[in-house]
Formats: structure tokens, sequence, C-alpha cells
């Protein structure tokens, strides 16, 4: 009899003091007096699947809170950050903003990594009434969610960044256009959707789609797509990809010994880096992507970016991972909500943000009710194993290539 | 015609690989009646192994088979003795899936926290090589890795067959108890069959991160689709393996390239359910009592 | 003797009583969470209890039902209104008896194989699942995921519901537990865990009980996967059939103690509670999965028993030796 009871002792025990707690912390005062540090939460995926690009949010966070405190702050208040892991876990990150807004009561939150964290996360921002502004996760379910408070900062909602490269084709003479299609698609919140986009508004403009099919996230091998895209001989190839498989796609198509006239990929081929590493540096000549920031680019801030980047992360603007810009994009915005309307605080932001451009490292920025950005992306080429941007003109640094050069093996 | 046939040549190529793999896993289980799940993280390991040789020395992943084999071979027997062996005979078949889980899951810490979780591939100069043989395309990489998978294979064949080890383990798969009777040191047995199923691991490993990218992540998938393989074979039989290897692989293959890879990815699945069904000791599987 | 017969019903009332009112202290939300999560895992540890515990067969799969719980609960209101924001939970009866159908001939095909080989087995249901959770993209959106209406609940008490609901459901399972164990249901279930083909032999109803245990266990599972897609509102086949879910309550089953009532309870409170927050506290260091692939290691190879019984345990002789010393 006594056994057990002991157990049950510490059991009650144990409860009373979880109660204790919880309703001590319920009762704690707020952290965000409007002349102490202006604390923000993101949870960010540190470790799991999304750690790289988390990581690389966290360091793009880390870059403009250190810029903008060494300026003096927002408001005289020096900007304090509170980062967390969520282990690319939906589970985590749901508890993680939880804590953030109801235990530590930070002032406002940044948003996490992936457009599967993003929409568990600004449900909860928004139960709390907090701005939600994210840096990644642009997928359609996430505006489908209608949230005032959410804003996706980038210039376009994910699914359309390839709209940008139907523009270009589209501003070519008729005869220069390609006549025929294939559509290569990742299963993917973005990969899959975007290449449909750029399907159905080429389609409009008569092109034909030859060949169509998605295939897998776990799709190991991909040459029996590309086979059967390479046997059809289209003008233009479309990538729906994210990285992995925008390597494997063009290392068959080199394989195969194919190569198309135009020849597109929604990711995997704007990263400097990892792309010419993955498929041979003389296989990226002409291939197309789109971008949103790039080294080089004349966008407000960039230059300062780029530089105070490099200085605390080293490399070069070649090794500047977008992530990062994405996130420090996220801290301008604060920055200039505040400038704008002399306070910071979640009610402002959302009623600011709604109206207007806001010029940021990643271009001028605007948002729509849902908070999906109303703007454009930029498109980038490979050229002599340098990425640069080639549409629209406004921003362009070369002159876009085309037809594509053979693959050089 | 032609897409299927190049499916054909893709699936036979591509098993050489699953069933060096597929073979060290069912010698684990031939010898201590133990499912190895971590074989999968273990040919990941192998492959950043491997990755972290080519990408600091430049050594040739093919050349860099030695060291890498007898790394994990070294790591085998480690974590036999670490976690294996502790457990208690009656729990053992129970928990030792639970335990080789858990070793998966710290191969897999080990890796991110190493290697980090981008993505990874070894790409030599000739990655892209391909030869056109009767209008087919193949790979040479692919061909090479099949042609060492034989290799390697035909290599346990020999010490199954030849060696004094070969023998007893061969002695204690068909049955514990007179195997230990007759003199076999069992403990001993065991910890160098968990070694040669990971060496097996690491050598299909090196070649597997010629063909794919990879990261920490990877080896659920592998693990799913070796179990299905071993399943199919037999458990405890390598030739089972084999055959299961290149049953699954062609026909995953030929309905990627006749079908969709959608389904393609649900063969190994299908074949697993239709061997549950109709033989659910396999194709080569010895009937186990108390086992199936 | 009859006093005896009342300490373990009387324990259950004083837990639930106390977990219950939790909430009405005005417990803070970030804590209300942590609970809700908390209880699933409790949940999904009683319910895998019955099957790898009392059967003896472990079964690796059963996010898989998780899952499929999961995913019948959106696609039903992707049809239907949700206006109260009741009726998800309306239908967990009705989900939890879906599941346990579709669970019956997996149930009966792989109960065909025995301890590691069912292992295997369950393991690769688990993939099959998520593969078609992929792959049917027209029936569960494949990887852009399924969504369901978020819960039309108040902001200030958001929670409640969830906890209520899952705390009935808690109940629910330990209550089967606790009937399964002091009747011929729970004798059979010992008997086929010791030795299947014994207890077959003395005429056991072996098969019976077996798709009689494996089924409530994974309806059960399936109704908190079906809170679960509620509670998150976005649902992906990666995370609604995730292996590490599984894992998690086998450890927590296995910490607790297998085949006893309150063990796994006892495991799902202290793994969930203290992953929680160390992911929170803790988290940027990538030692994560290391650190729970050790504990995992260690509960294996240190504590198979679990605590629940190791105590029992040493608190017995504890008793018996003080018997002796008093004669």
């Amino acid at each position: 009899m006594s056994t057990d009871n002991r157990l049950w002792r510490i059991g009650l025990i144990a409860a009373a003091v979880a109660l204790a707690a919880g309703c001590a912390s319920g009762n704690s005062q707020a952290g965000g007096a409007p002349s102490g540090p202006l604390v923000i939460g993101a949870s960010v995926s540190l470790t799991g699947d999304f750690s790289d690009s988390g990581k690389a949010v966290k360091n793009g966070y880390e870059l403009w809170a250190n810029t903008v405190n060494a300026h003096g702050g927002i408001l005289g208040r020096q900007v304090k950050l509170n980062i967390v892991d969520d282990a690319s876990s939906p589970t985590q990150v749901v508890t993680n903003y939880q804590n953030l807004i109801n235990k530590d009561h930070v002032d406002l939150t940044f948003g996490p990594f992936s457009t599967l964290l993003t929409i568990p996360a600004s449900q909860v921002a928004k139960r709390y009434g907090y701005a939600f502004l994210a840096p990644a996760g642009g997928g359609p379910a996430v505006f489908q969610q209608n949230l005032h408070n959410f804003f996706f900062v980038q210039p376009a909602p994910t699914v359309q960044s390839g709209d940008v490269f139907v523009n270009y084709l589209l501003s070519l003479p008729p005869d220069q256009r390609p006549q025929t299609a294939a559509y290569a698609e990742l299963d993917d919140p973005f990969a899959a959707p975007l290449a449909e986009d750029i399907r159905q508004k080429l389609e409009a403009a008569g092109v034909r789609t030859v060949y169509k099919q998605v295939y897998p996230s776990e799709t190991m091998d991909l040459s029996p797509v590309m086979g059967a895209i390479v046997a059809l001989h289209p003008d233009l190839i479309v990538g729906g990809t994210q990285n992995e498989d925008a390597y494997s796609q063009v290392k068959d198509l080199v394989q195969l010994k194919y190569n198309p006239k135009f020849m597109f990929q929604s990711n995997g081929a704007n990263s400097p880096l990892e792309f010419p590493d993955k498929v041979g540096t003389t296989n990226t000549e002409g291939i197309f992507a789109p971008a949103d920031w790039y080294p080089g680019s004349k966008a407000s801030g960039s230059a300062d970016f780029t530089a105070a980047y490099i200085k605390a992360y080293g490399g070069s603007a070649q090794t500047v991972d977008d992530s990062s810009a994405e996130a420090y994009a996220v801290g301008q915005l604060i920055e200039a909500v505040a400038a704008k309307a002399g306070k910071i605080d979640n009610n402002t932001i959302i009623s600011t943000l709604h109206s207007g451009t806001w010029p940021t490292i990643l271009g001028n920025l605007s948002w729509g009710a849902n908070g999906a950005p109303t703007g454009q992306f930029n498109l980038v080429q490979w050229q002599s194993s340098k990425l640069l941007p080639v549409y629209p003109s406004a921003i362009a640094q070369a002159k876009p290539e085309a037809p594509k050069p053979n693959w050089g093996g | 015609m032609h897409a299927l046939v190049q499916g054909v040549i893709l699936g036979v190529l591509t098993a050489g690989v699953y069933a060096l793999m597929a073979s060290g896993q069912t010698l684990i289980f031939g010898i201590m009646r133990v499912v190895n799940m971590a074989q999968g993280a273990m040919v990941i390991l192998g492959a950043y192994l491997s990755y972290q040789l080519f990408t600091s020395w430049g050594v040739d992943p093919f050349l860099a088979l030695p060291i890498t084999t007898l790394a994990l071979f070294v790591l085998g027997v480690g974590v036999q003795w670490l976690f294996l062996r502790p457990l208690h005979a009656g729990d053992r078949s129970q928990l030792s899936v639970l335990v080789t889980f858990a070793v998966a899951l710290l191969v897999e810490g080990f890796m991110s926290v190493t290697w980090t979780t981008t993505d990874r591939g070894i790409n030599t100069s000739y990655a892209n090589a391909s030869w056109t043989v009767f209008g087919y395309q193949i790979t040479l990489v692919r061909l090479w890795a099949f042609l060492l998978s034989l290799f390697a294979l035909a290599l346990l064949y020999l010490v199954l067959n030849r060696t004094r080890f070969g023998r007893a383990v061969r002695a204690s798969v068909q049955n514990p108890e007179s195997a230990r009777l007759l003199g076999v040191e069992s403990e001993w047995v065991s910890a160098i069959g968990y070694g040669l199923g990971t060496a097996t691991a690491a050598a299909a490993g090196s070649v597997y991160g010629m063909l794919y990218s990879f990261n920490p992540n990877s080896h659920y998938d592998l693990i799913s689709r070796l179990l299905s393989i071993v399943l199919l074979g037999g458990l405890g039989s390598i030739g089972g393996a084999v055959i299961g290897a290149l049953v699954i692989s062609v026909s995953s293959s030929v309905v990627a390239a006749a079908v969709s890879p959608i389904w393609s990815q649900m063969t190994f699945f299908i074949v697993l359910l239709l061997v549950l069904v109709i033989r659910p000791r396999g194709l080569f599987g010895a009937s186990m009592r108390g086992a199936i | 003797m009859s006093t005896r017969q009342w300490i373990g019903p009387t324990r259950a009332v004083v837990f639930f009583a106390v977990i219950a009112s939790l909430p009405v202290f005005g417990l803070a939300h970030w804590a209300m969470n942590m609970l809700v999560f908390t209880l699933m895992f409790a949940v999904m540890s009683s319910a895998w209890n019955l099957l790898g515990g009392f059967a003896g067969y472990p079964s690796l799969g059963h996010v898989a039902f998780f899952g499929i719980g999961a995913y019948a609960e959106v696609l039903w209101f992707q049809h239907h209104a949700i206006v109260s924001g009741y009726e998800p939970f309306w239908i967990l009866p009705l989900i939890g008896i879906g599941v346990a159908v579709v669970g019956l001939p997996v149930a009966a095909l792989s109960m065909r194989t025995r301890a590691d080989v069912f292992a295997i087995v369950t393991i690769t249901l688990l993939f099959v699942v998520q593969t078609l959770a992929f792959n049917l993209r027209g029936l569960t959106g494949g990887a852009q995921g399924a969504s369901i209406a978020t819960a039309p609940f108040p902001a200030a008490t958001y929670e409640q519901p969830f906890y209520y609901v899952l705390l009935l459901l808690l109940a629910l399972a330990m209550g089967l537990t606790w009937a399964g164990m002091r009747s011929k249901v729970g004798l059979s279930l010992v008997a086929v865990r010791a030795d299947e083909d014994k207890a077959a032999g003395i005429g056991v109803r072996v098969q019976t009980v077996k798709l009689l245990a494996f089924c409530v266990s994974v309806g059960l599972t399936g109704m908190v996967g079906a809170i679960w897609a509620y509670y998150e509102s976005f649902i992906y086949p990666q995370f609604a059939v995730d292996p590490l879910i599984t894992v998690a309550i086998v450890l927590m089953t296995f910490l607790g103690g297998r085949a006893t009532l309150w063990g796994p309870v006892l495991g799902a409170f202290i793994l969930e509670l203290a992953q929680q927050y160390l992911a929170y506290s803790l988290g940027g260091s990538e030692f994560y999965l290391i650190a729970y692939a050790l504990v995992f290691l260690v509960v294996m190879l240190v504590m198979p028993r679990g605590i629940v019984p190791s105590i029992q345990d040493r608190l017995r002789q504890r008793r018996r030796r003080r018997v002796v010393d008093a004669t």
C-alpha cells in the first residue's frame, strides 16, 4: 500500500509545482515597456530539415539587429532578439510562438523559415494580435488564410516568382520565342504550383506543352522523366524545382546530351555557390532562374548589407545566402515603419504596411490585404559562370542570352 | 518501348547498389536475429565519409573504399558490442529493432552536426559521362557502381563459403544452439557479422553518394526500401536479397518510365504487400519458428 | 483488503480532477499548449501500450493511423462546415471507429508475423501511408498539404476545448486498459505475449484478442490524430506521418513501463514536457537529435522494464525485507 501511495504523493506534489509555475508565469509582468529594449521573438529552424536555411535566416536577423543598434536602435530603443529553435517541427513552432508571446512577452515577432511552419505560427500570432513578418514561406496556402496581420517579405508570392520569366519570353519577337515546352515539377508547396503558373500563362500565349510530369519529393532518379522529355525535343524546359532535383535535372540532361534552347529552374539554379559546384561550372551557362536578392543588387541598402555580411560572416558577395537577405529585409521594414509612424507596436505595423511601397534590399515591396506582396521577382541568368540579373531592363546588368549555349560536359 | 528498355537497364544497374546494402542487412538478421534499422544510416554515413575524403584530399570514392569499409566495419563491431550485446536474450528480438532505430537516430544526429543538413553529392570529373549503346544510355558511374556491387557480393560469398569464419556464420544462422555446442563463439560471430553488415553499407554508400544527392535525413527512404527488399528475398538469405533487389528495382524503374514516377515509389510497397499476403517468409527465407 | 481495491480508482479520480481543474486556475497559454501536446502523447502511449505492451506486438507504425485520423478529419471538413467549432469533436467517435475498421485488415495481415518481423511490417506500413499521403494528391493535396478551418474559439480560452477532449480520451484509454487488465481479454493478452502458440493450444481465442487489441489501439491513435489536425489547422504528409512520433510513443511507454496502467502516462508527461521545454530553451544546439537518441538507448539498455515496474519492484522488495525483519 505504501509503495504506490508514495508514488502518488510525489505525483501530486509535482502537479502542484507545475500549477504554481504555470500561474506565476501567467501573472508575470510584460517585458516590453515603451522605453526598454525592443524585444523581437522568432522561431527559426536551427536543427532538422530546414536548418541550413534556418541558420541563414538567423544570421540575417542578427546582422540587421547589430547594424540598427550601431545606429542608435529603433526610436532610441536597442533591439534585442530572442531566437529559438523549432527543430523544423510544426508542433514545436506552435509551442515556441506561444512561449515567445505569452511567456516571454516579446514586443514583436518575426517569422520562421518555411511555409510548413509559417502557417501554424501565423495563426498563433494572429490570435494574440501580433504582426507577423515572414522572410520565407510564401506558398499559396499561406495567403488563403487571409490573415490581416501577415506580411510575406519577398517581392511576390513564391508561386508567382516565375512570372518574370514569362514576361521576358513574351518580350521577345514571336519568331524568337520557344514554340514547345516541357515541365518537370517537384511535388511540393511551391515548386509545382510555380511551374503550373508558368505553364498556364505560356499556354495562353501559344507555347505548346509537349510534356508535363509531377514527381514526388523523394524521387531518387529523374532520368526516366528527363529521358521522356528529351525524346520530345522541346524548345523550353521548365523545372519546378527545389535544390536537389534541380541539380539532378541538369546532370541528367548533360548525360542525355540534350540542350534545350531555353531552360528555367525555379530553385537550385539561383544559388551562386552550390549550383556550379553540383552540376559542374561548365554546365551552368544560359540557365534562367528567379531571384529576389542577388550579388551586385542596387536595391536600397544592398551595398551596406553585403559589406556588413562579409565582415560578419566572411566569404564574398557570391556566398551570401539569400535567406539572410530576406531576413534582413524584415528588419528593414520595422525600421521604416518606426521612422514613418514615430512609434513601433503591432497595431502600427499592421496598419502602416498595408499601404504604400517600402524600399528594402529585395527591392520595393508592397502588400495586398492577405499579406501577398504585389511586386515581381527579378530574372537572373548564368553567364560566364556568374549569376547576373537580365530582366526587367531597369535592373539588368547584362543582356539575356538566348538561345542557350551547349553543355560543357 | 525504348523508354521501357531504358527503364530495365536503369533498374538493373541500380539494383546492384541496393543488393549490396540489403545483403548486409539480411546477413545481420541471419546471424543475430536482429533487424538492423540503422543500415540506411550506415549507408549514408559511408557516403559522407567518402565525400569527405573526396573533397578534402581528392581521393576518388572507388579508391577510398578500403578506408571507408574498414572504418564502418570497426564502427559496426563497436555498435554491436555497446548496444546490442547487453540486451537480454529474451527481450532481444523486440528491443533490437528499437535499439538499432535509436542508433540510426544517433548516427543521423552526428551527421547533422558534422556536415550540416545541406545536400551533398560526390561529383567526380567523370560524374556525367555516359555511353550510348544501341541507342540506350548507360551512365558510366552507374555501371561502375554495378560492377563494384557484384565484386563486393562475390567477396562476401567467398568469405561466407570459403573461410572458417564464414562456416561459423552459416552454422549460427542455421542453428545457433548447436553451433554454440560445437564451440562457435557466438558473441564474436555476432560482432563481426554486424561489422560486415555495416561494411557492406559503407561500400554501397560510397557509390550511392556518386549517384544521388544525400543529406542526414536520407536514411529513412533507404531503410524503407531495404526492408521491402529483405522481406521479399527472405530474411537471412543473401541470394534472396540480391534477387529481391533486382525484382524491386527493375519493376519500380519500369513503372517510372511507363506510368509515372509517382507510382514507382509505391512499387516497393505493393511488392511487399504481395509478399505478405502470398508468402510471408519471402522467396528464399527459411521458415522460422516464432518469427513468421 | 477491500480498501486496497479502492486505491486504484481513487488515484485515478484524484489525477483527473487535478488535471481537469488546472485551466480554471488561469494557467498561462504556453503552459496549456504544452499540456495539450503532452495529453496527446499520453493518450497515444496508452493506446500503443495495449498492443505493444500487453499483447507483445511492438508496432512501429502506429503513427500511420495517427495520420489517417488526421487526414480523415481534414477531408471531412472540406465538405462540411464548422460552425460552433465543436463539430470536429463530435465526429471523433466516427473517426475512431473508422480507423479501427481500416486497421482490421491491416491487423489480420500483419499479425501473421511475430515480434521483430511484425516491427518491420509496421514500419513499412508507416512509409506506405506516408507515400500514399504524398502521392494521392487529388485526395490529400500531396506535398501541398491540406487545411481545416481554424477553430473559432476565443483567444483567451482557445486551448481549453482541445484540452478537455483529450482528457476525456485519456480517461477512455485508461478505462479500457484498466477494464482489459481485469477481464478475460487481459489474461488472454498476457498469454499471447508469453507464448502465443501455447495459448492457442490451450484454447485462448488468440486471433480475436489480437485483432481487438490492434483495432482499439489504432482507433484511439486515429482520434488523437484528428484532434492534432484541428489544433494545427494545416497538415502535411511528412508531419502527419512522422516516424519520430512513433519513436516518441514507444520511448514513453518503455520509460514509464510497458503493460502497466500508469506507465505510458507517466512516460508521456516526463518526456513530452521535458522535450518541448528543452527544445525551447536549449534548442539551437544541434545535439538535439543525438541527446534524444541517447536517452532512448539508455532507457532501452538500463531500464527496459520502465519506471513504474522498477519502482514497484524495489518497493516490494523493501516491503518484503521489512516483513522478514519483523519476524
